[in-house]
């Protein structure tokens, strides 16, 4: 897929995330104890066979640019092409539910100018999946489209993809783009993926100029009779993280056996940043049900139902339950946790007693307890 | 200059496929991690590395040696296999000879000093402060030492020091031994030496062209300052069964010195990225080692699971090594053993059978790398089960 590049826009924050992200963004969020989320989409790209990614940085980009180093965990440390950083477009008080701005290509034209790819695949850092984009670039390029927009039909009422309802015709064209809020309906609904040739990408920044802070959907909601717009379903497990419930429910997705083998054990991997931590010791007294546990863990006390990141330290006679514990946590000797999401390098003093619930777990941040 | 090339055919099943080095080591590393690790942490940064046996997955594994920081500028990791010139070149015939036929390696580098190590011992060392210990003493040649057991000894190179630790005499594995000052196999030339003894080595037609039987006391005859280096610490020859098993065993109970969970001196490894294990919820662990991709449904014991490994339901695995991605199906039973790479033991049977409750029972099972045990397999304690070919 030579012919193909890829722009990650990995500058979505919100504040919605109790301060889970404020430091950094969602994209440099851990997920799923050895991943950040950002890794998915990566790793899909990469995947997919394309060896050139842009990667717009949000605000804070310290903790991203720290994980993604020169990108050789991702196969993306390479003479021709690699992974690049874009620097995203810095304004306003908290940044907007916007998705692919286009301010953030503009600032950055330099990368669509200087290449000579046909296409152009485009998508978000907020996303949990595994998917290769090989088949949808295949459609695009069989139909001669000019963008072709990845889609979903939600299976359950609490799949939420956004609000971007696609209107299609029998051979897939895209007839109308429409907001409006997912009624439980089973129709497609944009998914925050899509293929756009080059040549029209640049086309629409330079026509939108002006506009330049409106989302790129916004222009082919617009222009959908005049451009070859199509849709392509994608079937398997994808989910959009945009608060701490969402966040706490995605992790625990993963003790989902189905879940882990499609995101995991399927054809294409997930790559992350290796951390050459020892493994996981489990002690005479650790009792652990149903969890995920990553490595250079030491476990002494009781884990039900949880996520474990690298390096966390249960103590004897602690209970975890229902809980996700993001790397180096220390978990002191006697403690409670119940639907509890612990920050990095937490440690929880003995005799504590921390409590959420399913609708709203318990964040604990940096340092405070 | 890490030699890497012995078949080690004391380990049985487990390097029948892969040579020694590659061979897992408690859980997440391959035994050569160590060796190649400490290097790192030295800040040595031009590794030659011998190999021979079935390099294969060693060479896969070691690549540039990025994954231990190797692959440095004006240097690097540099995999070493035999090779043919104009008229010159065989198979390594010893550990000497191997360094003999790689002089020209060594003189395009031009280094003052070579460090001799082996990538089959498990220990965490600097290998910076042997050298100040060398240069200190303006030694020709230093061998690391190290204190062993008195009921030990017969088992290694020994060395007689006088009262400054200049060494007097090498005895090679003798039966008797009437000292437990034992040689592990790394040694610090000054490259001048080193070349002139590799040298008068090769054309000695009856010489063994080995390091510790050859070399070494050539050396120390002919009155060169041979000083031993006392090292302090854990240091294992992983070149038996018994000795393989009681490393792992000793890494996982933390009755050692050897703490690889100590953060400042860090092994690395050239690992797969698997998602995190998962642990259901009628699994049951103990004093067990785990690694990432691992899905454990059944209950183990005194285990090391290497990566990647399936316990499934109504398992019991107890006092045993399953190197990675081993499987092993429902309802078995597995005491005492160490199951090979990607081996599958189907459900039903039961591996190292002896005396089931006792944990002291005789001999380590082993079973090959990829076989596959049928249903309601019954194997016998201490057996070594290969595949047939």
């Amino acid at each position: 897929m030579y012919d193909t590049i890829a722009i990650l826009f990995a500058n979505s924050g919100f504040d919605s995330l109790q301060g889970l992200s404020l430091e950094g963004s969602i994209a440099g969020m851990p997920f799923g104890g050895r991943y950040r989320l950002l890794d998915f989409a990566l790793s899909s790209m990469v995947n997919s066979g394309i060896r050139t990614i842009g990667l717009v940085t949000p605000r804070h980009y310290r903790s991203i640019l720290d994980h993604l180093g020169g990108g050789r965990d991702w196969f993306l440390d390479r003479k021709a092409g690699g992974l690049l950083i874009l620097p995203g477009a810095i304004h306003g008080l908290t940044q907007q539910r916007i998705n692919f701005r286009i301010r953030d290509i503009e600032l950055n034209l330099d990368y669509l100018h200087r290449n000579y790819a046909e296409n152009v695949v485009i998508s978000r850092c907020n996303q949990v999946f595994n998917f290769n984009y090989k088949d949808a670039l295949e459609f695009h390029n069989k139909n001669g489209a000019d963008i072709t927009l990845i889609y979903k039909i939600p299976e359950k009422p609490t799949d939420k993809h956004g609000k971007i309802r696609l209107f299609l015709n029998e051979d897939q064209q895209v007839n109308k783009i429409k907001e409006e809020e997912s009624e439980h309906l089973k129709v497609p609904y944009f998914i925050n993926h899509l293929i756009i040739r080059r040549k029209v990408l640049l086309d629409i920044i330079h026509g939108y100029k002006p506009l330049e802070t409106v989302d790129l959907i916004q222009p082919i909601a617009e222009n959908v009779q005049t451009l070859k717009v199509y849709g392509f379903a994608f079937n398997g497990y994808i989910q959009t993280i945009h608060s701490v419930k969402d966040y706490f429910e995605r992790n625990m997705d993963l003790l989902d056996p189905e879940i882990r083998m499609k995101l995991f054990w399927g054809p294409d991997s997930i790559h992350t940043k290796v951390a050459d931590n020892p493994p996981t010791k489990h002690g005479y007294q650790a009792r652990v049900r149903n969890s995920l546990i990553s490595s250079g863990c030491l476990i002494e006390g009781e884990v039900e139902n949880s996520v474990l990141s690298r390096c966390v330290l249960i103590e004897p006679g602690a209970q975890i339950t229902n809980s996700v514990l993001m790397h180096s946590c220390i978990i002191r000797a006697g403690t409670v946790l119940d639907h509890v999401v612990l920050d990095k390098f937490v440690e929880v003093k003995s005799g504590n007693v921390l409590k959420g619930s399913r609708d709203n777990p318990l964040v604990m941040k940096k340092t405070a307890v | 200059m890490l030699l890497a090339g012995g078949q080690g055919s004391r380990l049985g099943p487990l390097t029948r496929n892969i040579a020694k080095p590659a061979v897992s080591f408690s859980g997440k590393y391959r035994i050569i991690d160590f060796s190649l690790s400490n290097c790192s942490n030295s800040n040595i940064n031009t590794v030659g590395i011998l190999t021979q046996y079935k390099p294969f997955l060693l060479n896969s594994y070691i690549v540039q040696g990025s994954a231990w920081d190797l692959d440095a500028p004006g240097g690097g990791v540099h995999i070493l296999p035999p090779y043919l010139g104009e008229n010159e070149g065989s198979w390594y015939k010893g550990t000497a000879d191997a360094v003999y036929q790689n002089m020209e390696f060594i003189d395009f580098y031009d280094p003052d000093y070579v460090l001799i190590i082996s990538g089959d011992h498990i220990y965490k060392m600097n290998y910076n402060e042997m050298l100040k210990f060398h240069k200190e003493q303006e030694a020709d040649i230093t061998v690391s030492t190290l204190t062993v057991p008195w009921e030990d000894a017969s088992r290694f190179g020994l060395v007689t020091c006088d009262e400054n630790a200049r060494i007097i005499s090498f005895s090679e594995k003798p039966a008797e031994p009437e000292m437990n000052l034992a040689s592990m196999g790394v040694y610090i030339f000054n490259w001048k030496v080193l070349k002139l003894a590799l040298i008068e080595d090769s054309e000695d037609l009856i010489s063994d062209n080995d390091f510790g039987k050859n070399i070494l006391p050539r050396q120390v005859q002919q009155g060169k300052r041979v000083l031993a280096y006392n090292f302090q610490g854990y240091w294992k020859d992983v070149g038996t069964i018994d000795s393989y098993y009681q490393a792992n065993m000793e890494c996982l109970n933390g009755g050692s010195s050897l703490n690889i969970f100590d953060p400042r001196h860090k092994i690395y490894s050239n690992e797969d990225i698997l998602p995190p294990q998962y642990v259901g919820s009628a699994a049951k662990i103990e004093n067990s080692i785990v690694c990432n991709g691992c899905n454990v449904l059944g209950e183990v014991s005194n285990s090391i699971l290497a990566q990647g490994v399936f316990v499934g339901e109504g398992v019991c695995i107890r006092d045993s090594i399953l190197l990675p991605h081993a499987k092993v199906y429902n309802q078995t039973h597995i005491f005492k053993s160490i199951i090979g790479e990607r081996a599958e033991i189907r459900e039903h049977c039961l591996i190292g059978a002896n005396l089931r409750s006792d944990s002291e029972q005789e001999g380590i099972t082993v079973i090959e790398d990829h076989h596959l045990i049928p249903m309601d397999s019954v194997i016998d304690a201490g057996r070594n089960v290969y595949r047939l070919r």
